[in-house]
């Protein structure tokens, strides 16, 4: 995948305030991609399928309890895409519960984090999720 | 008569190859085995025989006493047409018989001769066997005109209003002696081991009853149990009377001797007269019934003195004894049915009490009980791992073995008809010698496999149960040449062998009803076991939606407190807009925020302690208390404090994560609450016997291994002993000894309850406290 200026980061999230925190995250850590943000599943399924291929999201942050098609049916939509599937995809949410862990990881995800209370833990959170997966990690080049 | 001496084997019979003769011959103990009983060459003398050639009547054969009845030697007689004996008339009336009556093996009377000298008139019968026609007479001796026409139809209409076997067999027995005059009427019936009883009775009144009691298969042996599938009646009016021999004695057209099975007057065997004789029966008719073509029973007549059976008399017996053959099967099948509704409604009596009750103990400790229905010695139930018992059984380690033996046979796990019958266990099963008086018969059958529960009937050794006809209390009555061995005492004797270890038998209905009965419990179960599965998928549903519900609403509780904890954060960083004081109070939200996460975390994880399943296993508790010294941060010997574990731990079934969580979050508690000196925590178990007298300690923890968590801190009042296992009960102020939401001690006592358990504290304020608890699960190892 080119580190084209142009890439994206799509971010599921319906809280308002949690999503200025990722916003304020990759400011810090001086992400520059573009972050894009669905507010319910089905948007979220919209923006992937409106994606040419060429350009998928190099990064996907899902929140799991969202309206209208949740994060779950998100997460399956993109692990069970041929050109998707690559993507990245990190889960990122409050419950704890450890039916939730197991399903996303079933269905493919990279990683899975619940959200912190605390701004100063959610923030570093965030910043080593973009640090990690838009930096460190070496993915396949684009097919 | 014996069956039970066996002739040497090469010993050459008196007789030879010759014909016999009772009166020449006779037999001994040790060949009466051989005996040809229906060519016995001789008849009663109160009667006499002719035997005729059938083409042209001519008398091939006389009785030796001809001369009494007809005035004419056998010599005389012999080879002279029958004419000369029954007169013209006579010979018509006998063609016309033999020509047109089914007499083949089936003797009919054909005519009466008018009275002759000192005879008096005779009543003639004749038959046909192997080629010859064969002429009985004897004296009509009809003293008064008795109407056995009407004897019989009074007799016919009283059987057949009799309500089952039994009552039908007694009413046969009493129309019998009603039609004969005997001095004693018997239903003899034959049990599958061929052994007999008297089965009805009918008597004199100042006799002995006979009913009931039991005789061995010797007593009627096989060669005489043949004859009666044959014939209809066997009269023996004098037992102890003369006899007398045909001349010749074997037929002088074929040299064979004459075939007697079907004549009336066939002399008996000397070992049956003296039988009777050692008994006191001076005379005897017997007449078989017959139930699909095998001997039932017979219809036994004794008197005690010579008598004389008229022809019509006994005709009249013989059609009772075929009525009675006839109407046997309904009979016995209405008596079984009526065995089995008693059965099946005793039976469905005690499945009906274990639903109400919900348990198969019903079965067992209340009236009507297993062994109401069943004619058994005893019953067992397995049933939760134990044995549940009613009368007379084996003991428990016996019907343990006995239980272990039974699942290893194949008919006992048979998909259709799982069931194990015996009327003699030690055949199959050698150690049920040690229990054979109560337990020779027994009829088991499986309820489950998995949990190995059975339902099992005992029936004792018969001669546990048994009046014997040779009881040995009666006194011996003179015996014959033959010695005691011909009476009812030896024979039982010899056959109290061939009982040794033997039950009665089990009967179809019973082994039938058995089985019906493990249908209906099984379906019982079934039945309950579906409710419980019911029962466990609403809990296993309410659990799940319970704990989505817990987390959701955690969730959504921690979504705002995120919100506010972020804008709290950004008012603080633009840090020149507030004063000293509003950033306390905006540090103050933030933490207040933290807290209410940490609290919704614990309740969390409170409301889950309660309803996750245990997971059991064998632990050993000295390394759960390391891994749990792990979890809270402390190592054994830290430089701030001292954990003491003066004896090494048991092992116990528990479930290890669970556990390790009360021993982590009360070493937690003893460090948090140590005194200003550095903590020492010691960790220690009192067994079972040095258990009694804790100080608090609740009776339920009484017999149980207690383990223990002891600190020298602050101590706690013990007013507060109880708040503290409240949820979110803090003693002290929220920040000091190093806070805490206060669930620490009430996730303790719900992990210690789940175990089956108890916690409880003993403590004086600055003298340290001691937390106690139980894990009553089963404590496999003693520590090493």
């Amino acid at each position: 995948m080119k580190r084209a200026h142009a890439a994206t980061v799509l971010v599921l999230e319906d809280c308002d305030e949690d999503f200025e925190t990722v916003l304020d995250a990759a400011r810090l850590a001086g992400v520059t991609h573009e972050i894009r943000r669905a507010i319910t599943g089905d948007e979220c399924v919209a923006l992937l399928r409106d994606f040419a291929p060429a350009v998928a999201p190099v990064l996907v942050l899902l929140d799991l309890n969202t309206p209208k098609g949740d994060g779950r049916e998100a997460l399956r939509y993109i692990k069970e895409h041929a050109r998707l599937r690559a993507v990245p995809l990190v889960v990122l949410t409050t419950s704890a519960n450890p039916r939730d862990l197991g399903f996303c990881y079933d269905c493919g995800a990279n990683a899975y984090h619940v959200k912190p209370v605390r701004h100063d833990e959610h923030l570093r959170v965030l910043g080593e999720i973009f640090g990690y997966w838009l930096r460190a990690v070496a993915l396949p080049q684009e097919r | 008569m014996s069956t039970a001496v066996n002739p040497p084997p090469d010993a050459p019979l008196p007789w030879g190859s010759g014909p016999y003769s009772i009166k020449r011959h006779g037999v001994s103990l040790t060949n009466c085995d051989s005996e040809p009983v229906q060519t016995p060459g001789c008849i009663q003398a109160h009667g006499a025989l002719l035997v005729l050639r059938l083409s042209d009547l001519t008398i091939l054969q006389v009785s030796e006493n001809s001369a009494e009845f007809f005035g004419e030697t056998p010599e005389a007689l012999a080879g002279r047409k029958v004419e000369s004996v029954v007169g013209a008339e006579g010979v018509a009336r006998l063609r016309e018989v033999i020509e047109r009556e089914p007499i083949e093996r089936n003797s009919l009377y054909a005519l009466t001769l008018p009275a002759r000298g000192a005879a008096g008139a005779l009543d003639v019968c004749v038959h046909t066997v192997e080629g010859v026609a064969v002429v009985e007479c004897e004296a009509t001796g009809r003293g008064g005109a008795v109407d056995y026409f009407r004897g019989v139809k009074t007799a016919l209409g009283r059987m057949q209003a009799a309500n089952g076997l039994r009552e039908f067999c007694r009413r046969v027995a009493e129309e019998v002696r009603a039609l004969s005059g005997l001095d004693r009427v018997m239903i003899y019936r034959f049990h599958a081991d061929l052994h007999g009883e008297v089965f009805a009775e009918a008597k004199r009144g100042d006799l002995a009853p006979w009913l009931g009691l039991h005789y061995p298969e010797g007593d009627i042996p096989r060669p005489a149990r043949e004859i009666f599938k044959r014939i209809w009646i066997r009269p023996l009016p004098n037992a102890a009377g003369p006899l007398v021999e045909l001349v010749p004695l074997a037929n002088p057209d074929t040299g064979r001797p004459l075939n007697m099975t079907h004549c009336a007057l066939r002399g008996a065997s000397v070992m049956y007269t003296e039988y009777l004789a050692n008994m006191g029966v001076a005379a005897s008719l017997t007449l078989p019934i017959l139930r699909d073509g095998e001997l039932w029973g017979l219809i036994a007549c004794h008197h005690y003195t010579p008598t004389h059976f008229p022809y019509q008399m006994r005709a009249a017996c013989e059609f009772l004894a075929q009525v009675a053959t006839l109407q046997l099967k309904s009979a016995e099948q209405s008596e079984q049915l009526v065995y089995r509704l008693q059965l099946e409604g005793v039976h469905q009596q005690l499945v009906a009490k274990a639903a109400r009750d919900g348990d198969l103990m019903a079965l067992t400790d209340r009236q009507p009980s297993l062994l109401d229905a069943m004619e058994a010695g005893g019953a067992a139930l397995h049933h939760l791992d134990r044995w549940w018992c009613m009368g007379k059984t084996p003991e428990p380690a016996q019907l343990d073995a006995l239980a272990e033996w039974l699942h290893t046979r194949p008919d006992f796990a048979s998909a259709t008809r799982p069931v194990f019958v015996t009327d003699s266990l030690v055949r199959d099963y050698p150690e049920g010698a040690g229990f054979a008086d109560v337990a020779s018969g027994v009829l088991a059958v499986p309820l489950s496999r998995a949990r190995r529960a059975m339902i099992v009937w005992f029936r004792p050794e018969t001669n546990q149960t048994v009046n014997w006809g040779g009881n040995p209390h009666e006194k011996p009555l003179v015996t014959g040449p033959h010695g005691p061995r011909l009476t009812p005492r030896r024979s039982f004797e010899i056959f109290t062998e061939s009982v040794h270890q033997r039950s009665l038998p089990w009967t179809t209905v019973e082994i039938d009803s058995a089985l019906r009965l493990r249908l209906l419990v099984m379906e019982l179960v079934v039945s309950r076991a579906e409710r419980l599965a019911e029962l466990n998928a609403d809990l296993t549903r309410s659990n799940e939606e319970l704990d989505a519900f817990a987390y959701v609403a955690s969730h959504d509780l921690k979504e705002p407190l995120r919100g506010i904890h972020r804008y709290a954060h950004q008012l603080l960083a633009s840090a020149q807009t507030l004063d000293d004081e509003n950033r306390k109070r905006v540090e103050g939200l933030m933490r207040l925020t933290v807290r209410m996460d940490s609290l919704l975390d614990s309740l969390l994880h409170f409301s889950r302690v309660g309803r996750t399943t245990l997971e059991l296993e064998e632990v050993d508790l000295n390394e759960v208390v390391e891994e749990a010294l792990e979890m809270v941060g402390a190592r054994r010997s830290d430089g701030n404090f001292t954990v003491r574990v003066p004896r090494a731990l048991p092992s116990l079934h528990c479930d290890r994560v669970r556990v390790r969580e009360i021993f982590s979050n009360l070493l937690s508690n003893a460090l948090k609450y140590s005194a200003p000196a550095p903590a020492r925590i010691e960790i220690g178990y009192l067994p079972p016997e040095e258990s009694a007298s804790r100080p608090n300690a609740p009776a339920e923890s009484v017999g149980h291994t207690i383990f223990f968590v002891r600190d020298c801190g602050i101590g706690i009042e013990p007013r507060h002993f109880e708040q503290i296992f409240r949820m979110f009960k803090r003693l002290h102020g929220r920040d000091d000894y190093g806070g805490g939401v206060g669930a620490g001690l009430t996730i303790v006592q719900k992990l210690v309850q789940r175990h089956g358990g108890r916690v409880w504290v003993d403590s004086a304020v600055g003298a340290g406290s001691t937390f106690y608890f139980t894990l009553p699960c089963k404590q496999t190892t003693a520590p090493a």
